[in-house]
């Protein structure tokens, strides 16, 4: 699985980002997009059309983490949200390795150096984290992160010199991001 | 000092050739277009502590000598008043003062009321679920008569209505009978206390906007004959604030 | 009981009103960290001249007989009454005259990180009014004195200290033209 994810003031100005690739099941954490060259703007192509629809969760489901909430087949991405009391939102796209035809346990190509020698077969089974972008598994590893996430940011908005919809650039709020990232996903 | 080119920086960064064309995975650690390049970051003690290093709920039961308050924000009130040109505007200034104050209780309120078990925002039994996000008004105006106010000023506030005028229905009054009077400041007694509730007013507007309810809050001295110091803050709803609760109320969303 | 809850207030509330004010200078001047500094310096300095008589009452203490004893006197009963943290007072001189306050909490600077514009790590004191708060309650005893920070943990520094030097007691005012 390949990660990219967002953070976007309330009114939509980027405020941090990240990429990354899956940890579970042997991973190595580093991010494999299909289209490598493109990624980075279809990443954020994709996650700026989901907006609409969060949008509208915002205002139909109270809880700070909405869950899934939008596909988008022709790359394969699955965005999931969490919003902050004060309007800020996370949001995380997920993609899936590329696998041939429609077989989890496939040994052909991309999937098994994803995998990695510590990943078994089994271990990617349609229910794990690494497979699954909407497996309850799934959600609740995000939960996790997210959660993980919101704490760092808290920490960051409660500085007097943070003021809201500005960037944010400490390395250590990155690497407490990629950390949660390791330890959910 | 141009911003070096996207492709140079992005080998610096990711510490490996982003060719296309080749198989290597791209590890994407560029931060997008419009963000800048990251930082080297701020210099930290050699114990490495950092605001992230330190527990949110530390302080949480924390108190201080109010005078301690009461001197600050007497120097706050004072340093205010010589940069505007009016009672009004003075208030203007101390609103926005205490807007950023508001979003950060906020995301504190709820950071601490999702991390442990005994909810700072409800004593609800069901605690263990985290709390909602209000969607309707009634649902916000009670997280600030509540726990915004036990944060604040350690009890909850002492009333809080709405209007009873037709021609006023975007309009809600928090009342607070004996709010924190700040009896150091050398300004008028009435005076000083306007003020402090004109910050706690903006305090109230940022919460309210951050939870995107566009509001406009004030504060009135309205002292009764047993509440000499008792503060009625006005929360007055933007039109599509109203527009959406009646979409909402129709939907059935609580 | 009634009287010290009356007399509290939560400390974050003081901790992000003081947090405000500091931003709001550097706003205001425009990240002028010197500036800032000056005008937190002033703003202790009123505030110690007013805080001074609410410290005697509350404290009930009496005239300090050596500037050893004033030491004592703010580090653990002045910063424990309004800041409820106890400073450790070190490197005195020999001739009594100069110390130093370590701070080992500090409730001003918590959840604070300095702007990271390379130059507020070097150039703001973030605590600076209490430097003015010493020199404004200080003068209203008598003691003419000279203080300010010389590391800060929110610098990177390992510690917070503050450097507090006698400059003269006060006597009697005189009459300007005989000074």
């Amino acid at each position: 699985m390949s990660y990219y994810f967002t953070i976007l003031s309330p009114t939509d100005t980027p405020l941090f980002n990240i990429a990354f690739g899956t940890s579970k099941g042997g991973g190595d954490g580093i991010a494999r997009f299909r289209f490598p060259e493109t990624a980075q703007y279809m990443n954020q192509f994709i996650i700026h059309s989901s907006l609409d629809i969060l949008e509208e969760a915002q205002w139909t489901n109270g809880g700070m983490y909405l869950k899934h909430i939008d596909t988008y087949p022709p790359a394969a991405a699955y965005i999931t949200a969490f919003l902050t009391p004060s309007g800020a939102r996370f949001l995380l796209l997920h993609q899936p390795p590329h696998l041939p035809s429609s077989t989890s346990t496939s040994s052909g190509l991309g999937s098994s150096s994803l995998l990695g020698t510590a990943g078994s077969t089994t271990r990617a089974s349609s229910s794990s984290i690494a497979a699954n972008p909407t497996s309850p598994q799934t959600e609740e590893a995000v939960r996790q992160f997210m959660n993980e996430v919101y704490e760092s940011y808290v920490k960051t908005a409660m500085s007097p010199f943070y003021k809201q919809g500005m960037e944010i650039k400490s390395p250590v709020f990155r690497t407490r991001v990629t950390a949660a990232g390791k330890k959910w996903l | 000092m141009a911003a070096p080119p996207r492709h140079a920086t992005m080998q610096s960064i990711s510490n490996g050739s982003t060719a296309q064309g080749t198989d290597r995975p791209q590890t994407q650690q560029t931060p997008q277009a419009q963000l800048s390049q990251q930082s080297p970051g701020l210099r930290v003690p050699s114990n490495r502590k950092t605001i992230y290093d330190r527990h949110l709920n530390r302080s949480r039961n924390a108190e201080l000598s109010r005078a301690s308050f009461a001197f600050l924000f007497g120097e706050m009130v004072t340093y205010a008043q010589r940069r505007v040109t009016g009672i009004q505007d003075l208030e203007k200034r101390l609103n926005e003062q205490g807007y950023p104050l508001g979003l950060r209780l906020l995301d504190l309120l709820f950071y601490r009321s999702t991390s442990t078990s005994s909810s700072a925002l409800s004593s609800s039994s069901t605690s263990s679920s985290p709390p909602n996000r209000p969607l309707r008004i009634i649902t916000l105006l009670h997280l600030i008569h509540g726990p915004l106010w036990r944060l604040l000023f350690n009890r909850a506030a002492d009333a809080l209505e709405h209007s009873v005028s037709p021609d006023t229905p975007n309009e809600y009054m928090i009342t607070d009978n004996d709010p924190m009077v700040n009896t150091y400041i050398s300004a008028p007694r009435d005076m000083s206390m306007l003020n402090c509730a004109a910050y706690v007013a903006g305090i109230i507007e940022g919460v309210c906007d951050g939870c995107g309810f566009e509001t406009k809050v004030s504060a009135h001295n309205q002292p009764t004959e047993l509440w000499p110091s008792r503060t009625v803050f006005l929360v007055r709803f933007g039109d599509p604030v109203m527009e959406r609760e009646k979409v909402l109320e129709r939907a059935g969303v609580k | 009981m009634r009287r010290t809850r009356v007399d509290k207030v939560n400390a974050e509330l003081v901790t992000l009103t003081y947090g405000t004010i500091v931003a709001q200078l550097c706003q205001d001047y425009d990240s002028n960290y010197q500036d800032v500094n000056k005008q937190l310096d002033k703003m202790g300095y009123n505030i110690g001249m007013r805080l001074i008589e609410d410290f005697l009452a509350k404290s009930g203490v009496g005239r300090c007989a050596n500037f050893r004893e004033t030491a004592d006197m703010i580090a653990k009963v002045g910063f424990k009454i309004f800041l409820n943290v106890t400073p450790t007072i070190t490197n005195w001189t020999s001739d009594n005259t100069q110390f130093s306050l370590i701070f080992e909490d500090n409730p001003l600077a918590d959840f604070v990180e300095l702007p990271d514009d390379g130059r507020a790590q070097d150039e703001l004191w973030f605590s600076n009014i209490l430097c003015g708060v010493l020199r404004g309650s200080l003068e209203m005893v008598q003691m003419q004195i000279e203080a300010h920070f010389v590391s800060d943990v929110l610098r990177g520094d390992d510690t917070t200290e503050m450097r507090v030097s006698l400059v003269r007691y006060i006597e009697d005012e005189m009459p300007p033209e005989e000074e």
